[in-house]
């Protein structure tokens, strides 16, 4: 591109353009000429009178009028006067412009020994004739459009490449360097010159124009002569440079003369249309260059080689041309034949991979069918780098894509991250020291050192590396196009995998969260519970201690048996139940602090029986048998005992007549010791369910006592790290479970006791008690 | 006055006249007043008369000394203070504590109140209510207990916690036992009596 990199090559630049703008100045009847118009009669005359002055001027003007005027005009008797009266003051102007110009350039003549390859400037000038010849039939032939004049069209034609002359002329070294490397890329000289010199001929021909105070017309023409119509700048001349490189582009369809680009022209007709020209006169005149050119040139003293020689060279140049095109086109078809086979398989690849489903371990089995319907028969393995995992996953394929081994590797010595490591095509270099260690992993590849590691690139790097190993690749930029489809898929299958992780860590933060703000919530009240029970049981004990002790001190006074006596001692009764209640309120609200120490379930199996057997002597005698095998719990002691004595109870309360029975056992799967009370009762609904730990539920029917018993044991046992749970089916009976950690030992408990509570024996299971009706 | 009223003041009191310690001894005046000025019975005169007066130990170790029964001055009864800041409380433990006729009952209803009493009454036994509107009833067991003269003296603890760690607390405190409010009677009484080693 011209836009310079750096500074010095922008210094460079703005010199060449100095050097183009040093050139010398057109001579005073050609700058003189520029400055008048025709309406001007008395400037005209004074211009004329000087063209008058020159003979060798005159002469090639009148030549020049002879040919492009109409009717075969006799040159003998022509005369300045005549010519600016039969050609209009313009063409006389243009045609001492153009005269002017290419004198200019004269003093170049080219040398004997540096002649092949130099700029031929007879051939460069035929060339530029025959494009101001073609602009100005083509604008002749629309004749009458005021934007398109044909005189004008000539002189732009015919000044079109005049920055190449500019160039060749100040760089004379660079520009045959240009000349030769245009010819051997066939392409556009003015690529080649803004790659070798930094400006192309367009710049340097618009720099020379506003130099020589050209009318805007030429230096844009100059300028923009090559670019697409469409992009031309909307100005009244917009047309015209669009004819110019119209013009241009027929001349050098038929090689006339030299112009430097190689690049085939095809789209005449698509060309002359975007600029609202008739493709009919386009190539009409087109026809008729060949003769005008011969004609004119001699008339400018251009064509001094015969007509019937020309041609030949016109054809030999032509031939010459056709054969690189044809061996051009020729590389661009075997190319073509190879690409189409990398973007079937591109196709298919994405055809597959947007079927299955997008894990990576899918998107990069799929990958590696892709990659043998490509590089065929050899084994295939690929690395990839698990997010968040310093490890790299090396998988073993088949050639439809399954996995037949998995290895997860520590990556080698002084490696990192795959992503990092393995930049693009710096890879292969990067992994030479990792080919012993990658050896390990590919143990039945044929020939470790014909191995390849391809990587397959993606936004951040490198999604992953493909292991091939067999030396037929596919050319680079094929393979280029493969390895970056492969990558982009296991890159874009790696950050959904990492959003779909994100979104599942989110939704179990959530629900943690959620969780953590019941269990917040829950403990909150009960602080406030506790508080509000703390208070109330003081406030509440004085009254209570009253009307229990005078309740006593009548009941003691009044004669027994009496229905004073009775009422007396009613009243005591019911106040105790009132003091218990508050008690209970109490210790729910503010449970004492756990007490560990190391206990067999048997002991806190014994205290829960007597206190069961103390709260509800109703009780039949309860029968457990001691389980062998189970750990040694490291807990509250009391905690354990209230609350499987709470379970009890309640158990028993729901089935007066049944069997209640206690089960302790090892849970295998997080180690934690389950003790179950399961009665035969009438089951529990959801609703109950739900509500059984809310301190006063109770669902039983209005006057059954509801308390805290289940809501006491579930408080009792969160503080010392357990859980409580409630399975139940409505007909069905309940379970109560309470789970307990095991071998939760303290550093002041000697190591063997948490040896013991730490291994239970296999047959962790018992029965520990069997409570009968 | 009659004589178990007079013998009842008597017992109380800290210092006696010479004619109180006269009836305590049953002995005569004169000899109280012979022993005293022979400097057999420590006291002192009060200032700016001749009166004499006997300090309370003083007329203990003297009749000790002559092998005069105590009888008079120290009586079978036991003594026990009751202290709470509400007055039915109070009221209910001294109606329940009269019934059963071997005790001497005096009330305090602040800590401070409770301090002045054990130093005068020297009460067997106390019962406590924890919370006094002054100081809590651990402070009051720990100033009972720091008093070399009052160590013989039983503390039960009366409160409405339920907390076992409270509870230790103040039997920590120097409290003999702790009873929860509401209370038993009966359980009470037998707790009295257990403490009080009478039967």
């Amino acid at each position: 591109m011209p836009t310079p990199p750096d500074p010095t090559s922008a210094r460079r630049i703005e010199l060449i353009l100095e050097q183009v703008e040093a050139l010398p100045t057109l001579p005073a009847v050609a700058m003189r000429l520029l400055q008048i118009t025709s309406d001007d009669e008395s400037d005209a005359r004074e211009v004329i009178d000087t063209v008058r002055a020159d003979p060798s001027l005159t002469a090639k003007i009148l030549s020049l009028c002879k040919g492009a005027a109409e009717g075969g005009v006799n040159v003998t008797t022509l005369t300045i006067d005549k010519a600016v009266v039969l050609l209009g003051f313009e063409a006389i102007r243009n045609a001492v412009l153009s005269i002017k110009v290419f004198e200019q350039f004269n003093g170049d003549e080219p040398t004997e020994e540096d002649e092949l390859t130099r700029f031929s400037r007879p051939a460069f000038w035929r060339h530029c004739l025959a494009t101001a010849i073609c602009c100005e039939l083509v604008a002749a032939a629309h004749g009458g459009q005021e934007e398109l004049n044909p005189a004008e069209a000539f002189v732009c034609g015919l000044l079109h490449g005049i920055g190449k002359l500019a160039l060749e002329h100040v760089l004379p070294k660079s520009y045959q360097r240009v000349i030769e490397l245009t010819e051997q890329t066939q392409g556009n000289i003015a690529d080649v010159e803004r790659r070798v010199i930094g400006i192309d001929h367009h710049t340097a021909g618009k720099r020379l124009a506003e130099k020589w105070n050209l009318p805007h017309t030429l230096c844009d023409s100059m300028w923009l002569y090559e670019s697409p119509a469409r992009s031309l700048p909307d100005v009244p001349h917009r047309r015209l440079v669009g004819l110019v490189g119209l013009g241009e582009a027929v001349v050098r369809a038929q090689h006339i003369g030299y112009s430097g680009n190689y690049l085939v022209v095809d789209d005449i007709d698509e060309r002359a249309e975007a600029l609202g020209l008739e493709p009919a006169k386009v190539r009409d005149a087109a026809e008729t260059v060949m003769e005008q050119l011969e004609q004119r040139g001699a008339a400018l003293g251009l064509g001094e080689t015969p007509s019937r020689e020309l041609f030949m060279e016109s054809i030999m140049q032509a031939n010459a041309v056709l054969g690189r095109l044809n061996s051009r086109l020729e590389t661009h078809r075997r190319q073509a034949a190879r690409q189409t086979k990398a973007i079937d398989a591109i196709r298919n690849f994405h055809a597959n991979a947007a079927s299955s489903a997008r894990s990576v371990g899918d998107v990069l089995s799929t990958v590696v069918a892709s990659a043998a319907s490509v590089l065929g028969d050899g084994q295939y393995a690929i690395i990839y780098q698990p997010t968040g995992q310093s490890n790299w996953q090396i998988s073993r394929h088949t050639h439809e894509g399954r996995i037949t081994a998995n290895h997860l590797v520590e990556p080698p010595p002084q490696v990192g991250q795959l992503s990092v490591l393995a930049r693009r095509e710096d890879l292969p270099i990067s992994l030479m020291g990792v080919m012993p260690w990658l050896s390990d992993y590919l143990v039945g590849f044929d020939d470790l050192r014909r191995v390849k590691l391809m990587p397959l690139p993606c936004a951040w790097g490198t999604a992953a590396v493909l292991v091939h190993d067999r030396d037929a690749l596919p050319a680079k930029d094929q393979l280029k196009a493969l390895t970056y489809t492969w990558g982009a898929a296991i890159g874009a299958a790696t950050q959904h995998e990492g959003a779909r992780r994100m979104s599942e860590q989110l939704a179990e933060a959530n629900r943690v969260l959620t969780e953590t703000q019941d269990t917040l919530l829950r403990n909150q009240s009960l602080a406030r519970l506790g508080e509000m029970a703390a208070g109330a049981a003081h406030e509440m004990n004085n009254p209570l201690a009253v009307i229990s002790g005078r309740s006593q001190l009548l009941a003691m006074q009044l004669p027994k048996a009496t229905k004073e006596q009775q009422a007396a001692a009613q009243v005591y009764e019911q106040s105790q139940k009132l003091s218990d209640m508050i008690t209970a309120l109490h210790l729910f609200a503010e449970p004492p602090e756990p007490r560990y120490e190391q206990v067999g379930m048997v002991d806190v199996m014994q205290d829960a029986v007597s206190i069961v057997r103390k709260r509800n002597p109703k009780l039949p005698a309860l029968r457990f048998n001691p389980a062998m095998g189970l750990p040694l719990l490291h807990t509250d002691r009391q905690h354990v005992a209230q609350a499987l004595a709470e379970l009890m109870l309640n158990a028993y309360e729901a089935s007066p007549t049944q069997t209640v029975r206690v089960l302790a056992q090892v849970d295998p799967l997080d180690d934690r010791l389950v003790i179950k009370v399961t009665d035969d009762g009438p089951g529990m609904d959801a609703h109950t369910l739900k509500h059984a730990f809310d301190p006063f539920f109770s669902s039983k029917p209005a006057g059954r006592q509801p308390g805290l018993g289940l809501a006491r044991a579930q408080r009792l046992i969160e503080a010392i790290d357990g859980r409580i749970e409630l399975a139940s089916q409505p007909g069905e009976g309940t379970t109560a479970s309470i789970r307990l950690p095991v071998g939760k030992v303290k550093d002041e408990v000697g190591g063997s006791a948490s040896g013991t509570a730490a291994t239970p024996e296999a047959n962790g299971e018992g029965r520990v008690i069997h409570a009968d009706p | 006055m009659t004589d178990s009223g007079t013998s009842s003041e008597l017992r109380n009191k800290q210092v006696f006249t010479t004619g109180e310690a006269a009836e305590v001894c049953q002995v005569s005046q004169q000899t109280i007043i012979r022993c005293f000025d022979a400097g057999r019975l420590q006291g002192f005169r009060v200032p700016g008369s001749r009166f004499r007066r006997i300090p309370r130990e003083e007329l203990v170790r003297f009749m000790k000394d002559n092998n005069i029964p105590l009888d008079r001055l120290e009586s079978d009864k036991k003594r026990i203070l009751v202290v709470d800041d509400d007055e039915q409380i109070v009221e209910l433990f001294v109606d329940v504590l009269s019934r059963d006729g071997r005790f001497e009952v005096k009330t305090a209803s602040t800590g401070y109140d409770a301090g002045m009493q054990s130093q005068q009454f020297r009460p067997d036994l106390m019962i406590l209510d924890y919370m006094l509107p002054d100081v809590n009833g651990n402070i009051v067991c720990k100033t009972v207990r720091d008093n070399p003269a009052m160590a013989a003296m039983k503390i039960i603890i009366v409160s409405g916690v339920v907390n076992q760690d409270e509870i230790d607390d103040l039997l920590q405190a120097g409290a003999d036992d702790f009873v929860k409010k509401p209370f038993n009677i009966e359980r009470l009484m037998a707790r009295i009596n257990e403490l009080l080693e009478i039967g």
